[in-house]
């Protein structure tokens, strides 16, 4: 059971209050890849935060106080500064808080971590097309080719470096800000997409051994229970598997 | 020293030698906004550094070993290094050197920097299809696409209440969204900026700032380029020299 474990604030929701000192606040969805990365950050740090899930399909009016368009995530610290876009928010936290660095030290190693996401680009919308695709019954034969290729690419790179890791030997912010949208292929069905990267699987099982991704592994009945909702179009998908 | 007014390598020509020490060498092309953007930064920051420009139109075979996808700006350091993708290649210069940061070094400063940098994004890509584009319908709706941004980009200034979108004085993101202000005139599109008073005060700044003063391009010279590049000549990128 993780910490953003609670109901979506969705339209007519009172707005929160400020950001109590010494805590962050974190605007999320319990299952969107963005926001994944920035709970996989503030987790790996060890920061303290609050989450306020939002419902996607019935956004609060006050949510666009914060964001301009609505999205997630979004930071909200005490101060009232709001930092939004996940790889800015992961990199501010990264800069803003103590204790154990997710980016490297060294300018050149940053550069490679940089140019590496600028290599992941296409992989967030393509995994988002197949599952799309396949929800409504279409094929999607040449996406999957398509991100096979990528995938191909990100094998090369890990090839190439002989480390476990995308940063090295140990795990970085690159490797946090890749794994949301692996973490995802089995549950969007398209986990065949590996078959010809045994590299990369190598990488996913180390990263399913790292304590951070564990701790907010979410299992993949309540995935699917939400993906099925999702695509009825109903608003009561973001709260899926919620208890209360 | 910057020679950054030597005439461009093309295919054929020999691949250059290591980086000497105490050199960062940076690939780029005369006319290229992404390129400028690393100009501006080594130049604001006193590095010391050697151009080496690409004929974007006949590229050389041993530019695809510095970048596989054959663009420029690529920054390559004594010790063979190689850092790519244009803002990747400033901040790696504002990290790497010492002197005046030119990011913030408050974090919360920084991610609104970043931020902005974001929304100024579409900016680049717009320009690009206005050029290219020959059909009038289809260009005025570009040009529409084009002023709402600047005007998005209006809005933070005049929010901000600084002379620049970093405060009282210039830093990364103002060097980063420059160029393709600089090339507003050039390409007869000043009419985006007519109903940005904001940010036609703070054009005329950048102007004034020694750093950009000694990058700028005349328009004229601009415009012969582009003329020669969109029509794919090899001699395009050598235009002026």
């Amino acid at each position: 059971m993780t910490d953003d474990a609670t109901r979506t604030l969705g339209k007519g929701s009172i707005p929160p209050g400020p950001v109590p000192e010494g805590v962050i606040r974190l605007y999320s969805m319990r299952f969107c890849p963005y926001a994944h990365r920035t709970r996989l950050v503030l987790r790996a740090k060890g920061i303290r935060h609050e989450v306020i899930n939002i419902n996607l399909r019935n956004k609060p009016e006050w949510y666009f106080t914060k964001h301009p368009f609505g999205q997630i995530p979004v930071l909200e610290n005490s101060k009232c500064q709001l930092i939004y876009e996940s790889v800015i928010a992961c990199e501010y936290l990264d800069d803003a808080y103590p204790g154990r660095k997710l980016y490297p030290y060294d300018p050149y190693e940053r550069a490679r971590q940089k140019m590496l996401l600028e290599l992941f680009y296409k992989v967030p919308h393509l995994t988002k097309e197949c599952l799309v695709a396949l929800r409504c019954g279409r094929d999607c034969a040449d996406l999957k080719l398509a991100l096979r290729q990528e995938f191909c690419n990100l094998e090369e790179i890990l090839g190439y470096q002989n480390t476990v890791f995308f940063g090295g030997d140990c795990i970085s912010m690159i490797d946090y800000l890749f794994w949301p949208w692996f973490e995802r292929l089995d549950v969007y069905g398209i986990a065949d997409c590996v078959n010809h990267t045994p590299t990369l699987r190598l990488w996913i099982a180390a990263m399913k051994q790292d304590p951070t991704v564990c701790s907010l592994l979410t299992d993949k009945n309540t995935f699917l229970g939400f993906l099925n909702l999702y695509f009825q179009n109903n608003p009561a998908a973001f709260d899926y598997g919620l208890s209360c | 020293m910057s020679g950054g007014s030597a005439r461009s390598l093309g295919k054929g020509s020999a691949p250059p030698g290591p980086v000497p020490e105490g050199l960062i060498r940076v690939y780029s092309m005369r006319f290229c906004p992404y390129a400028q953007r690393t100009r501006l930064v080594l130049t604001a920051k006193g590095i010391r550094h050697e151009v080496i420009n690409i004929n974007l139109k006949n590229k050389p075979e041993w530019f695809f070993k510095k970048n596989p996808s054959g663009l420029v700006p690529v920054l390559e350091t004594s010790l063979g290094q190689l850092i790519c993708e244009s803002a990747i290649t400033c901040e790696y210069l504002d990290e790497a050197y010492p002197g005046k940061k030119l990011w913030p070094s408050d974090p919360y400063e920084k991610a609104c920097q970043k931020m902005v940098f974001e929304s100024f994004s579409k900016v680049p890509p717009l320009i690009s299809r206005i050029l290219r584009t020959q059909n009038k319908e289809d260009c005025s709706g570009l040009k529409e696409e084009l002023q709402k941004e600047i005007t998005k980009l209006e809005e933070v200034l005049t929010d901000k209440k600084t002379a620049f979108f970093g405060g009282s004085s210039l830093s990364m993101i103002d060097y980063l969204i420059w160029p393709w202000f600089e090339r507003l005139e050039a390409l007869e599109l000043n009419e985006c900026v007519d109903q940005a008073p904001t940010l036609k005060l703070w054009m005329a700044a950048m102007k004034k700032d020694p750093t950009v003063s000694s990058l700028l391009t005349d328009v004229k010279t601009f415009q012969g380029f582009l003329s020669l590049y969109l029509q794919d000549s090899p001699e395009a990128c050598d235009y002026g020299l």
